[in-house]
């Protein structure tokens, strides 16, 4: 993480230095800067959130002041566990991840079609009622609508604005697609392509199916039997859980892995001055993981009431996940390497992130590829390494995808850097140590949880199991407090900057002291690093 | 795929594997659960499962506002796949016959009464399938939602105190007023009554018992609706 002397770059800006590049950039700025700087916020609110909902599950003597909040969820209904815990995901599944996930998605199709972005206005819309949307649906569920399907826990109300927000991201996403030019990258641009074609596909499905359950207790107060009539609806009965699954999983590797993954593809090799590396096992690995990574959606239903053989059979293709994971590790993490050994250690801002993204991603991978073995499954399937699953997907691996992402692309759209190298490096090293002890504490935590919810000696009870579970979940806790610190940095640094710049927009002229970070200056020849492509 | 011709093939493609997933992973498996009908025993009006009423119907609306799911399953696996018997998760007394007992994993037919299905994917508390057989009464488990520590001092499974009021008691005791001790008891005069939501909650906890068999437990059952055990 180097910081370059300021005067010397003074007054070279920020911009790419393709023209071209830098026009796409500008017309993209409004909408991709503020998904970047809402979905931050549900960043923070999402892991307030998370840490006040575990600490409540931890003893009161732990925490000083504990009680207080113990009492006060007891009291009040907003503040229990079954509320703040989904609010929390939710908040961090769509606040977070899917809002910057947008943002970050219109610029990469916008660079990859190598076109200005079609309908700005539209966009900026599409921003603003899709976190209408979460707003409505996290009061929702702290009013008690909630509707416990897991990631489909926003009551109806808040889904319909959602819908219209994706409409409006669709519009100006199909428009610009149809625009494209020739010479744009392929790989990083297929990956993104399903990532967008599998969100709404996801979505609708879940929320539309889901939402039949509603209609039950509809029909039986109208005196229709409800089980002749809505038992044959996709959503009744335990159909219910495995649309669910389906739909959890769904979002996990057909929505934030391809769109991660898109990034990375991108930007890998695009800073790291390397064309990437294995690059002939990138498309094998594209169309297994497009195939495979959805059955993990029955790593949920191993051994519970679901025909035995869709489970047997979702097992043998989630199994042969470690396919893709393997291709995608060596394309990744091997650029990534190889890049940041160029560079020297730690010779950018935005490559450390991103290396630690594809390292993350393989890890990921790897407790897919665990829960894919039955003996594995059927002991951590209700335990915290489950959790530590969606973690990896969501406060890791797409996390830093999008923090190195925002590095690299906040610089390009404002023109302007960012403002100190302290706060990056005390970000990456919150993040790094947070996330590595949070995976520790819950993947080691889950198998001791494990052992004991599926110990043979009938004497063991849940109350064993929560005794040894207890000490991980609080370690845990404080990991993820490590994590907030982080973001909360990133979350003032982005702010910072983003007022200097508007400060600097008023007076009209640029500031002695603008320019602290030019992330990947000097590493790569400047050409062919817009060019590179796999 | 910005050149146009291989556009539509990658887009195919991208669309035929999710409707491979779709279809082998949701559609086939609705073509078994989706009809599944209650079943009647032979020479005897009783169909299993029984059917839930509609308190319980409207304390699955409460279970689901207040996220019991985070921490309760209700699925009892199959000895082979889990320990979940063990822990006498799968054991109810069998609602024909009070003297004996029904230990089995959940089938799906367990589950076409209800609206809302909470399969759960976590167990920081104990599998819910079966709880009324471990609270035989409404009273007890009032208690226990207003104070659980009282059956574990340090239990993890918060206190539902919002679920109840507290009220001066007027001429007589309510009859559903809790039986509380200690630091719990409420002042000379006041009492503790359960508001609308708690009864209903707990009338669908008390709906949560599987003491019955099913024809499942001997192999697959056809999808149609069949009127024979
Ligand atoms: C934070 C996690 C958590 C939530 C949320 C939660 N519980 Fe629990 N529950 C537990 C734990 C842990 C136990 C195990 C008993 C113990 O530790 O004392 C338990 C035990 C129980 C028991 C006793 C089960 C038995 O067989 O002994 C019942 C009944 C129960 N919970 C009902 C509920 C209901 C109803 C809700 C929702 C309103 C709920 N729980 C929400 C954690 C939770």
């Amino acid at each position: 993480m180097a910081t370059s002397s300021s005067s010397a770059i003074a007054n070279k800006g920020f911009a790419s230095t393709d023209p071209e590049l830098a026009a796409i950039d500008a017309s993209v700025r409004w909408p991709v800067l503020f998904s970047f700087l809402t979905s931050i916020h549900w960043m923070v609110v999402g892991t307030i959130l998370l840490v006040y909902a575990s600490s409540l599950t931890h003893p009161q003597e732990t925490i000083p002041g504990l009680s207080l909040f113990v009492n006060l969820s007891e009291q009040c209904s907003f503040f229990t566990y079954g509320r703040v815990f989904p609010a929390a995901v939710d908040a961090l599944v769509y606040g977070w991840a899917t809002t910057v996930g947008l943002g970050l998605a219109v610029w990469l199709l916008a660079r990859t079609c190598r076109t200005t972005v079609f309908a700005p206005t539209t966009l900026m819309t599409g921003v603003i009622f899709w976190n209408i949307g979460i707003a409505l649906g996290l009061t929702g569920i702290f009013l008690g609508d909630s509707s416990s399907v897991e990631l489909l826990e926003f009551p109806a109300y808040s889904t319909w604005v959602l819908w219209i927000a994706y409409t409006l991201f669709a519009i100006p996403l199909f428009g610009t697609y149809l625009g494209r030019k020739p010479g744009g990258d392929h790989l990083a641009q297929s990956w993104l392509l399903v990532a967008l074609l599998a969100f709404p596909w996801l979505f609708a499905t879940g929320t539309t199916l889901l939402g039949y359950r509603l209609l039950s207790p509809t029909l039986s107060a109208a005196g229709l039997p409800s089980s002749s009539w809505t038992g044959s609806l996709p959503g009744s009965g335990v159909m219910q859980g495995l649309l669910d699954a389906w739909y959890v999983h769904g979002i996990l590797t057909l929505w934030l892995a391809p769109l991660g993954l898109g990034l990375l593809y991108y930007l890998v090799p695009k800073l790291s001055g390397l064309s990437i590396r294995f690059g002939s096992k990138a498309q094998v690995a594209f169309w297994t993981w497009v195939v495979l990574a959805p059955w993990t959606a029955v790593h949920d239903m191993v051994g519970g009431p679901f025909p035995a053989d869709t489970v047997t059979i979702g097992l043998i293709f989630s199994g042969l996940i470690f396919i893709p994971v393997a291709f995608i590790g060596m394309n990744l993490v091997g650029t990534a390497w190889a890049g940041e050994e160029k560079q020297g250690h730690h010779g950018g801002v935005v490559l450390p992130f991103l290396s630690l993204a594809a390292v993350v991603f393989v890890a990921a991978g790897i407790s897919e590829e665990i829960l894919s073995i039955r003996s594995a499954n059927q002991l951590l399937r209700f335990t915290m390494f489950r959790e530590c699953n969606i973690f990896l997907w969501v406060y890791g691996f797409f996390s830093f995808t999008a923090f190195g992402g925002m590095y690299y692309i906040v610089p390009r759209l404002l023109d302007f850097g960012w403002r100190s190298a302290l706060l990056i490096k005390a970000h990456y090293y919150a993040s790094l140590y947070g996330i590595l002890l949070v995976l520790a504490m819950l993947g080691f935590g889950g198998v001791m949880q494990g052992l004991t919810l599926e110990n043979t000696d009938t004497h063991v009870t849940i109350v064993n199991a929560n005794d040894v579970a207890l000490s991980f979940y609080i370690a845990a806790t404080m990991c993820v407090g490590l994590i907030s610190i982080g973001s909360g940095i990133f979350a003032l640094h982005l702010g910072w900057m983003v007022l200097d710049w508007l400060r600097i927009q008023i007076r009209g002229s640029r500031l002695a002291s603008e320019i602290l970070l030019e992330p990947y200056e000097g590493t790569v020849p400047a050409k062919s690093s817009e060019e590179v492509s796999a | 795929m910005s050149s146009t011709p291989h556009f539509r093939t990658f887009f195919y493609l991208v669309l035929a594997s999710f409707f491979f997933n779709w279809l082998f992973l949701v559609v086939w498996p609705w073509t078994n659960l989706g009809h599944q009908a209650p079943i009647q025993d032979e020479g005897s009006t009783d169909i299993t499962p029984w059917a839930i009423s509609g308190a319980a119907h409207a304390g699955e609306e409460v279970y689901a506002a207040n996220g019991c799911v985070y921490c309760h399953t209700q699925q009892v696996r199959a000895d082979s796949s889990g320990a979940d018997i063990i822990r006498g998760w799968g054991t109810a007394t069998d609602l024909s016959d009070d003297k004996k007992q029904v230990t089995r994993r959940s089938y799906p037919r367990d589950y076409i009464w209800q609206h809302e299905v909470f399969l759960g994917n976590s167990r920081n508390g104990a599998d819910l399938s079966n709880v009324a057989q471990r609270f035989p009464d409404a009273a007890t488990l009032y208690r226990y939602l207003y104070d659980p520590y009282i059956l574990n001092p340090h239990s993890s499974m918060p206190a539902y105190r919002f679920l109840f009021v507290r009220q001066k008691i007027s001429g007589q005791r309510s009859v559903d007023a809790l039986d509380l001790a200690g630091d719990d008891a409420p002042p000379a005069g006041y009492e503790v009554v359960p508001t609308a939501e708690a009864k209903s909650l707990v009338a669908y906890l008390l709906s949560l018992q599987k003491g019955y068999h099913l024809p499942d437990e001997k192999g697959p059952v056809p999808a149609t609706p069949s009127n024979k055990s």
